[in-house]
C-alpha cells in the first residue's frame, strides 16, 4: 500500500483547526495506557509539550513525501528521543494511541481506508526513525 | 547605461537621488501573536503582490507566489523558514495589495479569519487593522519600505531579533530603528540632547541608550527628575555647595553637575524647571562646563553632557535654554510603533516571570526546565493592538499587571477589568478629539490663569479626566502651560523600564 499524503494532511488539519483537545487527549491516553512513559515528560510544561507534539506531527505529515527532509529531521528526532530515554518498544505504543486519538477526534470520518493510511505512514516513519 | 558611456550631465549625483523612503512602501503583515511560534513575533510578510500565505513551503497548486516571512532590520532583510503553526492551513489566505495602505484578504484555510474582531471570509484591511486566524495567529497590517534604511554602528547585529537591545529598548519597527539611529548619532557627537516624547514613551531608557553608546559610558549615568527637586534647593542640587552654605548645617555636596563630571547628566521633566533656573544653567551648558558651587568664589569645570527630557510643548522652555540642546530626539509613542506592542508585552511579562516564581509557575510554559513563553490569549494582544495609548509603555506595563492580577485561570487574557480600563482610557482620549463646545481655547486659557497655570488644577476646573487630557488640548489649541511650576500630582515620567 502506498501512503496518500493528502488524506493524512486533510485529516490532521481538520483535527488541529478544531481545538486544543487533540494533543491533550493524545497524552492523556498515552499516560493512561502506559504510565511508565510519564516520567520522560518532565522537562516541559504539559501545554508546551502538547504544542511541540502538534507542531512536530504536522511538520512530519507535511513532509511525508519529502525523503530528504524526513532523513534529516527523523535522525535528529531519534537523537533527542535517545537522550530523553525513549526506547524502541515505545514507538508502537505511541502509534496505537495516535490511531485511537484520531479515531476519537474524527468519529465516522476515520474510515478504514484512512486508518490504514495512517498506520502505513506511522510504520514507515517509525522504521525511518529506528533505522 | 554603462559607466564607459556616462557623461557628467547624465550621472546622478548623491543629492539628486530620492531622499525619502516613501517610494516603494507597501503593506506588510507583522506577526503579533502565534500559538506555536512565539519566537517569531515581529516577522513581516510583504504584500507587494498577490501572495499565498499558509503553513509550509509552496504547493504545486498555489494560485500565486507564496509569502516568505522576513526579519527586517536596517539595511538587511533576512528570509525566514515557512510558517509552521499547526493550526494554520497549508493554504490559509490569499492577500492582494490594493494600495500602499490597503490589502484584500481571502481566507481559504480552516482557521476562521477575523478582521478587527469581525469574522469574514473576504475583506479589506487597512494599515493598523488586526487580522486574526482563530487560535492560530494574529497579524497587524503595517506599511513599510522593502528594506529599512541602513544605520551606522554595530547595533543591528548586537542582539537577537525581537529581544531587548543592550540598553533595554524593545522593538523591530521602523520607528524603533529610527529612534535607535537618532540616539546613536546623538551619542556619537557629545553634544547636549533634548528628548521629547509623551509620558511613558521611554525617555529615561533613551537617555540610558545615549549614555551607553557614548564615550562616557565607563562612568555611571547621573539621573534626576527635575520635578522632584525642591525649588529652594535647586541651585544647590545642580551646582553643589560648600559646607554650611546657604543654610547652617548643610553638608558639602558636589551637586549633580559635579557628580556628572566625565559622564552624562540626565534631567527628566526639564520642562518643570522654573525659568529662573533654566537661566542659571545657560553658562555651564555654554562655557565648557564652567560653574560655581554655592558659597564658593572659585569657578569649577565639569565635563558633562546633559540629556534632558520633557513631555511638555517646546515653548515651556526658555528659547535660549532650548538653543543649548544641539540635538532634539523625538521618542515615538506606541501609536507610531504598534507592531512593537507584542514584543514590548512579551518583554514586560518575561521580566515579571523572572522576578516572580509564583507568576512564572502559573502563567508561563516551561521548556527544557526553563521559563519559556507566557500563556497569552490572542484576544488581549488583538485588543491592545487597537488601543489608543495615553501613557504608552508605562500604560502597557500597568495593563499587563492588571491582566495578570485579574486572570481567572492559568493564562493571561482580556479580562473584564482590562477591558474596562481600556474603555475608560479611550473615553479620556475621545474627550479630547471631541472637545465639548464649552471647552474652547478661551476656556482653557482662563482655567490656567485662574489656577496658577497648574495643568492638574486647571484640568479639574474644566471637568477633564486628568492633566494629560488638558495637555492634549493645549497642543490642539497651540497653547502652553509655560510659567506653571507643575505639581506633578498626576504622575510623572520617571522610571521607564522598557521602551
Amino acid at each position: 500500500m502506498t501512503i496518500d499524503p493528502k488524506s493524512l494532511r486533510d485529516s490532521l488539519e481538520t483535527i488541529l483547526a478544531m481545538d486544543d483537545a487533540f494533543p491533550a487527549r493524545f497524552y492523556s491516553l498515552l499516560f493512561e495506557r502506559h504510565p511508565e512513559v510519564k516520567k520522560l515528560f518532565h522537562r516541559s510544561s504539559p501545554t508546551a509539550q502538547q504544542k511541540m507534539f502538534a507542531q512536530k506531527i504536522c511538520a512530519i505529515v507535511d513532509h511525508v513525501d519529502d525523503p530528504a527532509w524526513l532523513g534529516r529531521e527523523l535522525h535528529s528526532l531519534r537523537e533527542n528521543h535517545d537522550k530523553y530515554g525513549v526506547t524502541p518498544e515505545m514507538y508502537p505504543w505511541v502509534g496505537e494511541v495516535l490511531i485511537e486519538t484520531l479515531r476519537e477526534a474524527l468519529g465516522d470520518a476515520f474510515s478504514p481506508e484512512l486508518e490504514a493510511n495512517w498506520r502505513e505512514a506511522y510504520g514507515a516513519i517509525t522504521n525511518a526513525v529506528l533505522g | 547605461m554603462s559607466s564607459t558611456t556616462s557623461t557628467a550631465t547624465d550621472r546622478v549625483l548623491p543629492w539628486e537621488k530620492p531622499r525619502t523612503t516613501a517610494a516603494g512602501r507597501h503593506p506588510h503583515l507583522v506577526l503579533a501573536w502565534s500559538l506555536d511560534e512565539t519566537e517569531r513575533l515581529g516577522e513581516a510578510i510583504a504584500i507587494d503582490k498577490t501572495t499565498c500565505i499558509g503553513r509550509g513551503g509552496p504547493l504545486a497548486d498555489d494560485p500565486a507566489p507564496r509569502a516568505t516571512p522576513l526579519r527586517m532590520r536596517p539595511g538587511t532583510t533576512s528570509p525566514c523558514p515557512p510558517i509552521a503553526c499547526s493550526r494554520i492551513s497549508r493554504l490559509q489566505v490569499i492577500a492582494e495589495p490594493k494600495g500602499p495602505e490597503l490589502i484584500e484578504v481571502r481566507s481559504i484555510g480552516r482557521a476562521v479569519m477575523r478582521i478587527n474582531g469581525r469574522p469574514t471570509a473576504v475583506g479589506e484591511a487597512r494599515v493598523g487593522d488586526v487580522i486574526e486566524f482563530h487560535n492560530a495567529a494574529v497579524y497587524l497590517v503595517t506599511n513599510r519600505p522593502p528594506i529599512l534604511p541602513p544605520i551606522t554602528g554595530e547595533l543591528v547585529n548586537a542582539f537577537p531579533f525581537g529581544a531587548p537591545d543592550p540598553f533595554g529598548l524593545v522593538g523591530e519597527s521602523e520607528a524603533a530603528w529610527q529612534l535607535r539611529a537618532a540616539l546613536a548619532f546623538a551619542a556619537s557627537t557629545d553634544r547636549h540632547v533634548l528628548l521629547l516624547g509623551e509620558s511613558g514613551s521611554g525617555k529615561e531608557l533613551a537617555a540610558r541608550s545615549i549614555h551607553g553608546l557614548s564615550s562616557r559610558r565607563s562612568k555611571m549615568l547621573v539621573s534626576r527628575n527635575a520635578a522632584t527637586m525642591p525649588h529652594s534647593l535647586l541651585d544647590a542640587e545642580l551646582f553643589g555647595n560648600v559646607k554650611n552654605y546657604p543654610n547652617p548645617g548643610m553638608p558639602e555636596r558636589a551637586g549633580l553637575i559635579g557628580e556628572a563630571d566625565g559622564s552624562t547628566l540626565f534631567l527628566d521633566e526639564i520642562g518643570d524647571l522654573p525659568e529662573s533656573h533654566q537661566v542659571h544653567l545657560l553658562r555651564v551648558l555654554d562655557a565648557e562646563g564652567e560653574y560655581q558651587r554655592l558659597g564658593e568664589a572659585k569657578p569649577r569645570r565639569s565635563s558633562f553632557r546633559l540629556v534632558a527630557a520633557t513631555n511638555r510643548p517646546l515653548d515651556a522652555l526658555k528659547h535660549d535654554f532650548l538653543a543649548r540642546f544641539t540635538h532634539r530626539v523625538f521618542i515615538p509613542g506606541l501609536a507610531e510603533r504598534r507592531e512593537d506592542i507584542p514584543l514590548l508585552l512579551g518583554s514586560i511579562l518575561s521580566r515579571v516571570a523572572h522576578k516572580n516564581p509564583t507568576i512564572a509557575a502559573k502563567f508561563f510554559e516551561r521548556r527544557a526546565n526553563q521559563i519559556a513563553e507566557p500563556r497569552l490569549a490572542p484576544d488581549l494582544v488583538a485588543r491592545l493592538l487597537r488601543h489608543s495609548f495615553t501613557h504608552h509603555v508605562r500604560e502597557l506595563d500597568r495593563l499587563a499587571w492588571l491582566a495578570i492580577g485579574t486572570a481567572p485561570s492559568d493564562y493571561i487574557g482580556l479580562t473584564p477589568a482590562v477591558e474596562a480600563e481600556l474603555r475608560d482610557s479611550e473615553e479620556s482620549v475621545a474627550n479630547v478629539t471631541k472637545v465639548p463646545s464649552e471647552i474652547d481655547r478661551e476656556a482653557v486659557e482662563r482655567a490656567l490663569a485662574e489656577n496658577d497655570r497648574s495643568p492638574s488644577r486647571a484640568a479639574k476646573a474644566l471637568g477633564l479626566k486628568n492633566r494629560y487630557v488638558l495637555l492634549r488640548l493645549l497642543k490642539k489649541f497651540g497653547l502652553s502651560a509655560a510659567g506653571n511650576e507643575g505639581d506633578g500630582s498626576d504622575g510623572g515620567d520617571g522610571g521607564d523600564s522598557s521602551t
